[in-house]
């Protein structure tokens, strides 16, 4: 029954609290998670200390190589959870670190993602944004220093980049705390369901094997119609990521579905 | 004490210790090699044997599995008794036959085996003349719960290190067609798909030649003592019987060919030049970590500094700086870009 | 019914992608990476430009030639190091100083008159006060002030991105014995203290030159045992020579010390990796950062809380009970005399086959929290053994001399020779890690296995180095 009030529900959360509990989040005091992720080096962690005011408690997650932080912050009325996911530079390799965000985002589904991007580096940093883009419907990307990309002369059209990637671009300087208010702000409006993502999917055909990967998703599509983006779970498969072949085999793969396409506008 | 009894016994200890606990040549390490001869191990190894020659279409006989597993006559014969009480085999016209119960433990064990040598080529540093003998070890050891966990973790690969298919969790594994390098006609371009890894002084020869499965290779000269073939702008000559074991198949007109690349470690401080390949001995975390840092075929990358001793050397790349010892950019092929 | 339908479908899914994948071969990786940044190079051209020029003065690039240059390379280096440990040296001493006064001298006379006004008995006040707070003041005057100045001054550098350049320069030599050139900085690091150098591991993202890093660190001669090297240098090798070259001399033992603990951990390094760390993954990879202006407040708050507090912390708690433990093997008797002295005769057997005395062999089981407490420990003991009752504070409380003198003759009267000094530094450099510094280990491997090679492994070393050293010895020198 839930489901279908969901369906219905344009503000309602999105996130999948069972798997965010199995995943060690407590969300009783909360109304939306927010994750976290980012190359290493990025600023990430300035980030979320701004985001949190450092008032909040940042506990340290029991990972095994590097640990995640949790933090929380209120805005207009809601409260966030966010999560601090591991600095990572892709999220398709095999890595604890990569594992431990991919599954974050893949499967506890946050209310939204924040990307935070070296502006001085982009072109590398958009590597790990367009790989989020493809299992998220919901994200923000945070272009963070922007004082080193002003020092080296280096200017960024963000409006355009926001309409390439279909999601909100927010430029910071997270050392000098500029431009965190409009980062919150996004992220409220992609949480509320205000601005609505069309996230950028990757659009070149991948050598070789275009018939293979339209082969299997038409299959795919077939069997999970209201999934949004089967081509990269036919990716996924055809590389032999095990996590994604038992989810396929539980059919838990079709609860992730979002549920932005059902609202009847 | 006297100071002097003390010392020889001291040194005395210290020589037990090393000849004790010295990494595999050492009592310890002997002791436990011998412990894992059981029948078990003949068992399996029977059946692998057995397997190999279904494959290749030849009729095993006992001496040619005793002459394999290294044991007597008469124990090959127990062995294939009890291999036949077991239901592996079955004996026809004095043909030795796998039933299909048989061939199926025979490819779980193959699948054991290939899978640990990925491992041990994409997971850590053991030296490639190793993972034929390791694998050998692991393949007895390791459960079915445990093999399938294996292979999830490595993403379930396909081939081995060496080109071999890995055969499926329920036996399948495929045809490919092959040839021998020693078949390749003069001028033809061929894919290396595969190198035998047994006899291992063989292997160990072809290897110190530097050749990976997936390299590119052009037979330049053939006669019957010697066959001339370059391969990534380097040439190389082989005994017939080495390149009998090195199996290629002939490369489709479209698949790009690289023959006459550089490597990224060639060029200078100050030059820029593009990506064109990423040589397949670069593996496992290294190749993914690469990739990651955006070196793909196409990438714009500039020598930009040298360490204060040589090496390693930063590049620039998609406006990062990275460094990258020579032995990792020995396998990132190059093209210099012309001049406009 | 409908359940055993879908499933058998998504069965369907995973064996036609099982089927396709032998079709494709295994580039697929590859491709879709390439596929991505084809997209991010196509989407970034679009949005990035540079206004006007391209600055002519590339100041990143000039530091970056400055640093890597095989003339200014390594004393830049060596000169920012050296300033960073002297300044840590002599920075700290004051306030160390400070701090002890004030625990030692001022705190704990009032504990034990307030104990007594509340008629605590005198076990008990024994146990709390002269055993687990004095054992915890010492820690933490002792650690705190090195500590903090170490950490924010190394941060700094990492801050600003200078200590990606020396892992640049360090890695040739690293990566001959299986390591990365980052070990150079958890080495660095090392000195201030294992447990941050291990803590510090985390920046090497390969799992075997992580593990050789943790495993090795300990061989950098850390905070704690800098003031036991010089120390017992001054006293047992500076005294060798005239009185004027006393200073040099012993300086240079102790910097010998030092640079044999990067030897050995150069040389382990090389055996972990030949050996049982051939089976752990290796990928090296070291991206240089961008040379960024060091935000000085924020690295004070984050290096003390991340850094010094957390360290300081571990300390402490193990520190208490070990306090205790001091306390009562030198107050609780048996026939007549204290456990100590029972272990300390018992010990003597043995440890005089290595070039030591049952003193400090027990010293270096019993202080095992820290580093910092073992000359303390070894002090209180020897007086304990020999019965002097004018110096120190009394059975089972720590205490330190200001003169070496005194020291000197303490432990002179203790038996001590040239050779009992030698080894006694070289066992401060080759023994099990710290407490602290060992659930550290555990905490980031995550495994025993690891843990115990860590522990055991310099022990083992130092045994046998004091063993052969004392034997040779004793020979040439005709005893």
């Amino acid at each position: 029954m839930s489901k279908m009030e969901n369906n219905n529900c344009a503000t309602c959360p999105a996130h999948n609290l069972a798997n965010l509990t199995k995943l060690g989040v407590d969300m009783t005091n909360f109304d939306y998670v927010v994750a976290l992720a980012g190359n290493p080096n990025t600023g990430k962690s300035t980030v979320f200390n701004n985001m949190t005011g450092l008032r909040q408690h940042t506990g340290n997650w029991p990972g095994k190589t590097v640990g995640r932080a949790e933090g929380g912050f209120i805005y207009a009325d809601k409260r966030f959870k966010i999560v601090d996911l591991p600095g990572t530079y892709s999220l398709l390799s095999t890595s604890t670190d990569e594992e431990i965000a991919r599954d974050f985002i893949l499967f506890g589904q946050p209310d939204v993602t924040v990307i935070v991007v070296d502006a001085t580096r982009l072109e590398r940093n958009l590597n790990l944004v367009l790989q989020v883009l493809e299992i998220t419907e919901r994200a923000v990307v945070c272009l963070n220093l922007m004082d080193e990309a002003k020092r080296h002369k280096i200017q960024i059209d963000y409006r355009t980049l926001s309409k390439s990637l279909g999601v909100p671009v927010v430029p910071t300087s997270a050392r000098q705390g500029d431009g965190i208010k409009e980062l919150l702000n996004s992220i409220y409006q992609v949480s509320i369901g205000e601005y609505k993502c069309k996230p950028h999917r990757i659009s070149n055909e991948i050598k070789n094997v275009s018939n293979a990967v339209e082969k299997l998703n038409r299959i795919i599509s077939e069997k999970f119609p209201q999934l949004p983006n089967t081509r990269w779970i036919a990716l996924r498969l055809l590389e032999g990521d095990q996590k994604i072949i038992d989810a396929v085999r539980s059919g838990e793969i079709g609860s992730l579905s979002r549920s932005d396409e059902m609202v009847v506008k | 004490m006297e100071p002097l009894i003390t010392l020889i016994v001291g040194i005395g200890v210290l020589v037990v210790i090393i000849l004790i606990a010295a990494p595999e040549k050492g009592l310890w390490s002997r002791w436990a090699k011998q412990k894992t001869q059981r029948e078990k191990v003949l068992v399996e190894d029977a059946l692998k044997h057995l397997y190999d020659c279904e494959y290749n279409n030849i009729d095993c006989t006992l001496n040619s599995i005793s002459g394999n597993l290294s044991i007597s006559g008469d124990q090959a014969s127990k062995l294939i008794s009890k291999l036949e009480e077991l239901g592996l085999i079955v004996r026809k016209n004095g043909k030795i036959i796998l039933t299909n119960e048989g061939r199926l433990y025979a490819l779980r064990i193959i699948r054991t085996h290939r899978l640990w040598e990925k491992y041990l080529a994409d997971n850590t540093s053991v030296n490639e003349t190793d993972w034929h003998n390791l694998a050998e070890l692991k393949e007895h050891e390791l459960s079915n719960d445990e093999v399938n966990k294996l292979a999830a973790r490595l993403g379930n690969p396909l081939q081995d290190p060496h080109g071999d298919p890995i055969p499926s969790e329920s036996g399948e594994i495929p045809k490919v067609k092959y040839f021998d390098l020693s078949q390749l006609s003069v001028g033809k371009f061929g894919r290396i798909y595969h190198i035998e890894d047994e006899p291992g002084e063989v292997f160990a020869q072809i290897n110190a030649q530097g050749l990976y499965p997936g390299m590119q290779v052009r037979v330049l000269e053939k006669s019957n003592t010697r066959i001339k073939f370059e391969y990534e702008g380097e040439e190389c000559v082989l005994a017939p019987v080495l390149a009998s074991n090195v199996h290629v198949i002939p490369l489709e007109d479209n698949e790009e060919i690289t023959k006459d690349f550089e490597n990224l470690s060639s060029i200078s401080v100050g030059e820029e030049v593009v990506v064109v390949a990423l040589s397949k001995a670069l593996r496992g975390q290294q190749r993914r970590r690469m990739l990651d840092f955006g070196i793909v075929p196409g990438t714009l990358i500039k020598a930009q500094l040298k360490s204060l001793s040589g090496d390693p050397t930063a590049y620039e790349v998609r406006g990062t700086t990275i460094a990258l010892r020579k032995n990792q950019s020995d396998k990132i092929y190059i093209k210099r870009k012309e001049k406009v | 019914m409908m359940n055993v339908i879908n499933r058998s479908k998504n069965e369907l899914i995973i064996s036609e992608a099982s089927k396709l994948r032998w079709e494709i071969g295994e580039n697929l990786h590859d491709s879709i990476i390439e596929s991505i940044y084809m997209d991010a190079e196509k989407i970034s051209g679009k949005v990035v430009s540079f206004i006007g020029e391209k600055p002519k003065f590339d100041f990143d690039r000039i530091v970056d030639k400055i640093v890597t240059s095989k003339w200014t390379g390594f004393p830049i280096m060596f000169l920012i190091l050296a300033f960073v440990f002297w300044l840590t040296i002599v920075g700290s001493n004051y306030p160390s100083r400070l701090l002890a006064s004030f625990f030692v001298d001022t705190i704990h006379p009032i504990l034990k008159d307030y104990a007594n006004i509340i008629g605590l008995p005198l076990f008990i006040g024994g146990v709390l006060i002269d055993g687990a707070y004095i054992s915890m003041a010492w820690v933490v005057s002792v650690m705190l002030p090195p500590m903090a100045i170490f950490f924010p001054m190394f941060t700094l550098l990492e801050d600003f991105g200078y200590l990606p350049r020396v892992a640049f320069n360090m890695d040739n030599l690293y990566r001959r014995v299986g390591a990365h050139g980052k070990q150079a900085l958890t080495m660095s690091m090392g000195f201030g203290c294992n447990a941050a150098g291990v803590i510090a591991t985390r920046i090497i993202d390969s799992p075997r030159e992580r593990l050789i890093a943790i495993i090795t660190n300990n061989f950098s001669l850390c905070n704690g045992r800098w003031p036991t090297q010089i120390l017992i240098a001054t006293i047992f090798i500076g005294s060798l020579v005239p009185p004027v070259f006393g200073g040099l001399i012993s300086a240079a033992a102790v910097v010998a010390i030092a640079l044999l603990g990067i030897f050995l951990s150069l040389v382990v390094s090389w055996g972990l990796s030949k050996t049982v760390l051939k089976g752990e993954a290796s990928a090296f990879s070291l991206e240089l950062p961008p040379y960024r202006p060091p935000r000085i407040l924020q690295t004070l708050y984050t290096s003390l809380i991340d850094r010094t507090i957390f360290v300081l912390g571990r300390a402490v708690v193990f520190a208490i009970p070990a306090g205790m433990v001091i306390w009562l093997v030198s107050n609780i008797n048996v026939n007549e005399i204290s456990l100590a002295e029972h272990f300390i005769k018992w010990f003597d057997l043995y440890a005089l086959i290595i070039g030591l005395n049952g003193v400090i062999v027990l010293a270096y089981v019993i202080a095992i929290p820290a580093n910092e407490i073992v000359i303390p420990t070894i002090l209180m003991l020897t007086i304990l053994t020999l019965g002097i009752s004018d110096v120190g504070a009394g059975s089972g409380i720590l205490f330190e001399l200001d003169n070496a003198a005194d020291v000197a003759s303490i432990l002179h009267a203790g038996g001590w020779t040239t050779l009992t000094g030698i080894n006694l530094m070289l066992f401060s450099l080759l023994h099990n890690p710290c407490s602290t510094t060992i659930f550290t280990i555990y905490k980031e491997t995550g495994s025993i296995k690891w843990t115990l090679i860590s522990t055991i492994l310099p022990i083992l070393m130092g045994l046998t180095v004091c063993f052969f050293l004392t034997q040779i010895w004793r020979i040439s020198s005709g005893i």
